[in-house]
C-alpha cells in the first residue's frame, strides 16, 4: 500500500495522531515558555544563579530522551504512563534553549541603553517590558524555535508510553516491520518540524532588532 | 627432523586458516529473542544448551523486537535460531485463522520447528484483582458488561495481529469506552497497576501477574490458539551442524507452565540475571 | 535664590571598604552650571550618580528642590531629574519622537501633550521635528543623537539636569558645536545643571562654577575666573595640561 493510500484509508486516525502530537508539542512548549522566559529574566537579575541553573539545564539536555522518559515513569505525580509524563519530559528538553537564549538576549542589550533607562526613572518592570524584552525578542525567538523543532522530534517517543502522537505509527511500523507505517509517522513529524522552523524563523526575522 | 618440523608448521598454518574461516560467520550461531522476558530467558537457555552440547560459539541478540522483527531476521539470516510460539506462527506468521487444537497447530508449523518445550504461554487477558472481585470476573466473557466503562491498553503487536485485539473484541463482544491505548508492551503492566488502564493482554506465564496483584481471566470461548513454545532454526544451520538439532531436542517437554512462571518471576520480580537463571536451570534439569 | 540642588557631606564607600567620594558639598541654583572637573577616577561620575540615586550615598544629605532624595522613591526622583550620558543610550527600537517622549509617557501625559512637547524640544535642540521625528537612532549622526539625548532629558521639564561627559564621544568639531548650543540653551532655559567632564577647556567654557575633584574630594570650588587664578597645585596641573 502506498503512503497516499494509507492516509486515505486511515484519515481519521492519522488526523487524531497529528492532533495529539501537536497537543504534546504545544502544551510542553507553552509550559517551557512560561517557566523559561521568566527564569531567563531572573538569571539576568541574579547573576550568581547563572552558573548552577544553566549548568543544570545543560545536564538535563544531555540525558537521552528514551532514558528520561524511562526515569520519569516510576515517579509519583509527574510520572506514570500517558501524556502527562510525555509533557514533563518535553518541557525538560525545551527549557535549556529558552532559558539560555532569554538570558543571552537580555544580557546582550547595550548597557548604555539600560543605564539611560534607569537614569530616566524607569522601574525594573518597565525596563523589562519596554526595552529589554523587545530588544531581546529575536534571540528569545531563536531559542523557542530550537526548542519547538526538538520537541516535534522527541515527541515521537510518546508513542512508547501510551501518550499517542505520530510515534504510534512509527512504533507500530517498527514492530510489524512495515516501512509504510514508519514513514506515515515520520513524514508528518518532519513536515511539522520544518513548518515550525519556518514560521518561527519568519517571526524571528520580523522581530529581531539587529544593530546597524 | 627438519622436514617433519616444517611439515608440522605448514599443517598448523592450514588448521589456523581453516579455523579462521570457520570462525567467520559460518560457525557462529546467532540466537535471537523477542522483546519480552520469557523470550530472552528461553533464548539464553537455547544458547547455553548449544554451547555446552556442540561447543560452537553462540552470539545472543536478545530483546530484538516483536514477532515480525524476529521472523524477518531469521529469514534474512541475521539470526539463526529463536523461540517462537506455535499459535503465533500459525496465525500471525502463516496467517491462518486462529485454531484451538494444539497438536493440529503444531503439526502445521512443525516443518521448521524443533520439539516443543512443553508449556503453553497464551495471551492472558489481565485485570486488577480488586476489579475481578468487585465485578465477579473469572472469564473473559464476564468483561463484556463492564467494558464500556473501561480503558484497555496493549502493545503494538497485539493490536495489529490477526489473533490479537480485533478478533478478541469480536469473539467476546467487547466494546471499550475508547480505542485501546498503544504503548510499549513492557509498560502495559505498569499501566494496569497504576490504574491508567483497566485491562491488558499479558502472557499467561508472566511472573508479574502474581506479583502485582493481578488476575488472568479464562479464555472461555477458546478464542486464542495454543501458543506452545518451541525453538525455530534455519534449515541451513541444522544442515551444517545436525548436532544442534539433537541439542535442542534434549529440551523437549522439559518446562511446564509453572516452571516457566517461576523462571519469569526470578527475572521480572527478583531481578536476577538471565544468564544465571538459565545456567542454574540447566544444571538442575538436564543430564 | 534657593538652591535647586543642595549636596552636604556626601560620601560613597564600596561594600569592601574603598571610599570613592568623601565629604562632598556644593549647591546649584537655577541658571547655574556646576562643572565637576577631575581626572578619571577622581569620583566625579560617582558623585553625579549619588544625586539621582543610581548609587546610594553611604552618608550625607542631598536635597533636590528642597526635598531630601531619600524621601522619594528612586524612580520617582529620577523622573524629575534630567540625565544625559556619554554613550547617549537612545532606545534603538524607538523613533526619535518616542525616545524624547519617554518620561512624559511614563508620567501618563496625554498623547497630544506629548506630541506637542516633543515637537517643541526637537526644535529647541535644532532638529526639525518633521524630518527627524520618525527616524531611528541608527539613522542619525553622533551629534544628532546626543541632541536627541538632551531633548529627552528636558522632556518632563525637570528643574535639575545631570550630564556625564555628554560630548565625550563626539568628534572635536561636533563637540564645539554642541557646547555652543548648550550654552545658548542654558541661557534660554535657566536650569540647574551639574556637568561632569575631564576637559578643562569645556569646563571653563560652560561653567558658572567649577568643582575640581581629586581622589574623591572637592579640592576647589569657585568661579572659572577664580579657577584660572588659583594657586592650588591640582588646578595648576589641569591648566598646564590644557596648554
Amino acid at each position: 500500500m502506498s503512503l497516499f493510500q494509507f492516509y486515505a484509508h486511515n484519515s481519521r486516525e492519522a488526523l487524531t495522531l497529528i492532533g495529539q502530537h501537536l497537543y504534546l508539542v504545544a502544551v510542553s512548549t507553552g509550559i517551557a515558555l512560561a517557566v523559561g522566559v521568566p527564569g531567563g529574566v531572573l538569571l539576568t537579575r541574579r547573576p550568581a544563579w547563572r552558573g548552577p541553573v544553566l549548568g543544570l539545564a545543560n545536564v538535563l539536555q544531555t540525558i537521552p530522551s528514551l532514558a528520561l522518559f524511562g526515569f520519569l515513569i516510576p515517579l509519583p505525580f509527574i510520572g506514570g504512563i500517558g501524556a502527562r509524563t510525555a509533557i514533563v519530559a518535553l518541557v525538560v528538553y525545551a527549557l535549556l534553549p529558552i532559558v539560555r537564549n532569554t538570558y543571552t538576549g537580555i544580557a546582550g542589550v547595550d548597557p548604555a541603553v539600560r543605564e539611560a533607562g534607569r537614569g530616566m526613572g524607569m522601574t525594573d518592570g518597565q525596563l523589562l517590558a519596554m526595552v529589554e524584552l523587545p530588544l531581546a525578542a529575536g534571540v528569545i525567538l531563536a531559542g523557542i524555535r530550537v526548542a519547538t523543532v526538538v520537541s516535534v522530534g522527541t515527541a515521537t517517543i510518546a508513542g512508547a508510553i501510551g501518550a499517542g502522537g505520530l510515534g504510534v505509527y512509527i512504533f507500530r511500523g517498527a514492530d510489524m516491520v512495515n516501512n509504510t507505517l514508519i514513514l506515515a509517522g515520520a513524514l508528518p513529524a518532519a513536515l511539522m518540524a520544518l513548518a515550525a522552523d519556518g514560521l518561527l524563523g519568519l517571526a524571528e526575522r520580523k522581530l529581531a532588532w539587529r544593530a546597524r | 627432523m627438519a622436514g617433519a618440523v616444517t611439515g608440522g608448521r605448514r599443517l598448523a598454518l592450514a588448521c589456523g586458516a581453516l579455523l579462521a574461516v570457520g570462525c567467520a560467520r559460518g560457525d557462529r550461531v546467532v540466537v535471537g529473542a523477542k522483546n519480552f522476558t520469557e523470550s530472552d530467558l528461553l533464548a539464553e537457555l537455547v544458547a547455553q544448551q548449544i554451547e555446552r552440547r556442540t561447543g560452537l560459539p553462540v552470539e545472543r541478540r536478545l530483546h530484538l523486537g516483536g514477532t515480525f522483527v524476529c521472523h524477518r531476521a531469521i529469514i534474512a539470516g541475521k539470526i539463526d535460531v529463536y523461540v517462537e510460539y506455535t499459535g503465533t506462527a500459525f496465525t500471525a506468521i502463516l496467517n491462518h485463522a486462529p485454531l484451538a487444537d494444539r497438536d493440529g497447530v503444531y503439526r502445521a508449523v512443525a516443518a521448521e520447528y524443533a520439539e516443543r518445550f512443553g508449556f503453553d504461554n497464551t495471551f492472558a487477558i489481565v485485570v486488577r484483582r480488586r476489579d475481578a472481585e468487585r465485578y465477579g470476573l473469572r472469564r473473559i466473557s464476564d468483561v463484556a458488561p463492564v467494558a464500556p466503562r473501561w480503558k484497555a491498553a496493549f502493545g503494538y503487536e497485539f493490536l495489529e495481529r490477526a489473533d490479537g485485539f480485533a478478533g478478541l473484541a469480536r469473539a467476546y463482544g467487547l466494546r471499550f469506552a475508547a480505542p485501546p491505548t498503544a504503548m510499549a508492551l513492557g509498560l502495559t503492566y505498569r499501566a494496569l497497576a497504576d490504574g491508567k488502564a483497566d485491562l491488558i493482554a499479558g502472557n499467561s506465564t508472566d511472573g508479574l501477574i502474581q506479583a502485582l496483584g493481578l488476575v488472568a481471566l479464562e479464555d472461555d470461548r477458546h478464542y486464542f490458539p495454543p501458543y506452545e513454545a518451541a525453538p525455530v532454526a534455519r534449515a541451513d544451520l541444522l544442515g551444517r551442524h545436525p548436532q544442534i538439532a539433537r541439542a535442542l531436542d534434549e529440551l523437549a517437554g522439559k518446562i511446564s507452565e509453572d516452571a516457566m512462571r517461576r523462571l519469569n518471576a526470578l527475572a521480572d520480580v527478583e531481578h536476577q540475571d538471565i544468564a544465571a537463571i538459565a545456567r542454574e536451570w540447566i544444571a538442575r534439569s538436564l543430564p | 535664590m534657593s538652591a535647586v540642588l543642595d549636596v552636604r557631606g556626601a560620601r560613597y564607600a564600596l561594600p569592601q571598604g574603598r571610599v570613592l567620594v568623601e565629604d562632598v558639598s556644593f549647591g546649584v541654583a537655577n541658571g547655574e552650571t556646576l562643572v565637576l572637573l577631575g581626572r578619571s577616577g577622581s569620583g566625579k561620575t560617582t558623585t553625579l550618580k549619588l544625586i539621582n540615586r543610581l548609587l546610594e550615598p553611604t552618608a550625607g544629605e542631598i536635597r533636590v528642590a528642597g526635598q531630601p532624595t531619600y524621601a522619594l522613591e528612586a524612580t520617582h526622583l529620577r523622573r524629575g531629574i534630567g540625565y544625559v550620558i556619554q554613550e547617549i543610550g537612545l532606545f534603538p527600537h524607538f523613533t526619535v519622537e518616542a525616545n524624547v517622549g519617554l518620561v512624559p509617557r511614563l508620567e501618563g501625559w496625554s498623547a497630544e501633550r506629548i506630541a506637542a512637547r516633543v515637537r517643541e524640544l526637537l526644535a529647541l535642540v535644532g532638529l526639525d521635528p518633521g524630518v527627524f521625528g520618525g527616524r531611528y537612532p541608527h539613522e542619525l549622526s553622533g551629534g544628532q543623537r546626543q541632541r536627541v539625548g538632551v531633548a529627552r532629558a528636558l522632556a518632563a521639564d525637570p528643574p535639575l539636569l545631570l550630564l556625564d561627559e555628554p560630548f565625550g564621544a563626539l568628534d572635536p568639531i561636533t563637540r564645539v558645536e554642541l557646547q555652543r548650543e548648550f550654552l545658548a540653551l542654558q541661557r534660554r532655559l535657566g536650569k540647574a545643571i551639574v556637568f561632569v567632564t575631564h576637559d578643562v577647556r569645556e569646563g571653563l567654557l560652560l561653567a558658572s562654577a567649577i568643582g575640581l575633584m581629586h581622589e574623591g574630594r572637592i579640592v576647589f570650588l569657585g568661579t572659572p575666573e577664580e579657577f584660572r587664578r588659583s594657586e592650588h597645585p591640582a588646578c595648576r596641573a589641569f591648566l598646564a595640561a590644557a596648554g
